[in-house]
């Protein structure tokens, strides 16, 4: 055990309390409207400003990036939860379902995701948190898979399993004993910047106009920011640093899992 | 075996390659279709509601749904919508009758490809540059270590927070480049939408290029190269990479899917004309066929290119096609 290592998921617990206190302090819902101060710069009343028919940036960011957050860690440990029993199940099973896999994750992984997710989402009208967190496990769980696949590969042939067979431990006994064990510590570090990728793809989806139906998310804040780029370019720089240190906080967290 | 009968079998495991290629990057875009296909009449919700929205008549209803061929069983649909895709006709535009889908489709194909192709470029030049200058003798040691770390910030650095940021600095603050809008961007606009696009791709293929140069840094035939008086440069250009093609095109490949979602970011932010625009303005008005099609134009964009870069692969890397 490696000391040290939960200091990887500070950034990603200051994102989130920093958040949490950004929505107490700002108050009321994020979708408050006060049109008297649209587009006005940051003050003492309102520490980020306020974005388009007066929102309230510091509540809109705050609660968009924790959604985002919670979404992504949903859809990681979701496309986690899936990928890696099936790569491990894959390796082991070897022959013609070792090849069907890895021959899917190939091209699950070389798939435009954005386009699918444009695609599958044109389906409903207004989509919802669910919905696009589908939408991203449809692919998300393929390194997974390719990862404790090619893990379970290098196991199935290691001394120490062999040692284990030779002593008598069934199937099952080896596969938790030792196979697990050595598999999720390695796929574990996927984790994070499938994580980040979802935050991004998110904000993606959400400023190109298909985010959730709640209006509340980073992507909403870039797309206003671009639109008012020229009177009021806080709201482009409340939104960039927002994503750009949600996806960071993200990817360093998955680093609490390497060895 | 003699030279000619190599060959000819070294060919014949060339076409063999692109052969594979071919089927797979079919059944890419016949998966995609498909789930295009699945999406938009198996997911709940009806079709020509979504088409006409809630307060639509029923006769309304109706024709739409006969002009979508709505009423035919799901079979029948899917056989009709495969023999569409393989006649290049999914009818008309629901929101312009008298188009083609895919004629609209084909005017947002050569301006989204434009962009990438160019992106693509820039962003495979400037990594490889990146790598190399990391790699060699010239800069020295910190210099090195300062391209390595911009090119690990780089890589994580999202396209949907920085191409903004950057947009703000260069086009409202420094003004040296168009405004997002512009309807007169013209090549200046063309070439910096791809510089951001780029930027991704750069990052990702300067790392590759700099991870497999440093594999190849201790070979012996770089070494003889020097010894046999080669300049640096010519060491690292014409001997180092060509030994690495093979990373370099695998991650031009694989960053294909997140250039081509960047694209529609940057159509978006830039107002301009292309597969993304189209995409979202069928998505937004609810022109099925238009949708459709512009989706699959888009798989078929993204499969061309990436069995284009395994072709240029095998052709260059004897290794990648199995010869000895």
């Amino acid at each position: 055990m490696r000391r040290g290592r939960w200091l990887h998921l500070a950034p990603l617990a200051a994102v989130v309390v920093a958040c949490a206190l950004g929505a107490v302090l700002a108050g009321g819902p994020a979708a408050r409207l006060d049109p008297a101060r649209a587009w006005c710069a940051p003050s003492a009343a309102r520490l980020l400003g306020c974005g388009e028919a007066g929102v309230d940036l510091m509540a809109v960011v705050s609660s968009a990036a924790l959604r985002a957050v919670a979404l992504a860690v949903a859809v990681s440990l979701l496309s986690f939860a899936i990928g890696t029993p099936l790569g491990v199940a894959a390796a082991l099973a070897r022959g013609r379902l070792e090849r069907l896999v890895e021959r899917a994750c190939d091209l699950v992984q070389a798939f435009p995701t954005f386009m699918l997710a444009l695609a599958v989402l044109s389906a409903v009208r207004a989509p919802s948190r669910v919905h696009i967190g589908a939408v991203f496990a449809l692919t998300a769980w393929a390194p997974f898979a390719r990862l404790a696949l090619a893990q379970t590969r290098v196991l199935r042939g290691a001394a120490f399993v062999e040692a284990a067979v030779a002593l008598g431990r069934g199937r099952a006994g080896v596969l938790l004993r030792h196979v697990m064990p050595n598999v999720l510590g390695v796929v574990a570090v996927q984790l994070g910047s499938t994580g980040a990728a979802i935050v991004v793809s998110e904000a993606a989806l959400a400023f190109v106009g298909l985010g959730p139906r709640d209006g509340v998310s980073l992507g909403g804040v870039l797309d206003q920011g671009v639109a008012a780029m020229l009177r009021a370019p806080h709201v482009l720089v409340a939104g960039a640093v927002a994503v750009f240190a949600t996806s960071a906080a993200m990817l360093a967290a998955g680093r609490a899992a390497e060895r | 075996m003699p030279p000619t009968r190599r060959a000819a079998a070294s060919l014949g495991r060339f076409w063999r390659v692109v052969a594979s290629r071919v089927i797979e990057s079919a059944a890419v875009v016949l998966a995609l279709a498909s789930l295009v296909f699945v999406a938009l009449r198996v997911l709940p919700g009806d079709p020509a509601r979504l088409v006409l929205g809630d307060a639509a008549g029923e006769a309304d209803l109706a024709r739409v749904r006969a002009t979508l061929h709505l009423d035919e069983p799901l079979l029948a649909q899917y056989a009709r919508f495969l023999r569409g895709l393989s006649r290049v006709d999914l009818g008309d535009s629901l929101r312009r009758p008298g188009t083609s889908a895919m004629a609209r489709v084909g005017e947002a194909l050569a301006p989204t490809a434009e962009l990438a192709l160019v992106a693509v470029t820039v962003g495979a030049v400037a990594g490889v540059l990146a790598a190399v200058a990391a790699s060699g003798p010239w800069l020295p040691r910190r210099g090195r270590a300062w391209i390595d770390r911009g090119l690990v910030v780089a890589a994580a650095s999202p396209l949907v927070a920085f191409a903004p940021v950057v947009t703000w600095v260069l086009a409202v603050r420094a003004r040296v480049v168009p405004l997002p809008g512009d309807p007169d961007a013209g090549a200046g606009g063309l070439l910096f939408a791809s510089g951001l696009l780029a930027v991704p791709l750069a990052a990702h293929v300067g790392r590759v290029t700099r991870a497999a140069l440093a594999e190849v840094a201790g070979a012996p035939f770089l070494t003889v190269a020097g010894a046999k008086g080669a300049r640096p440069l010519r060491v690292w250009v014409v001997h180092a990479l060509p030994a690495v093609v093979g990373p370099i095109v695998t991650v031009v490949a694989t960053q294909l899917g997140a250039l081509l979602g960047g694209a529609v970011v940057l159509e978006r932010m830039f107002e301009r004309w292309g597969l993304g625009t189209l995409i979202l303005e069928a998505y937004a008005t609810r022109d099925l066929p238009v949708l459709e099609g512009a989706v699959v134009a888009a798989g078929l964009l993204f499969v061309t290119a990436q069995a284009l870069g395994a072709a240029v692969h095998v052709a260059i890397d004897p290794r990648a096609r199995g010869d000895r």
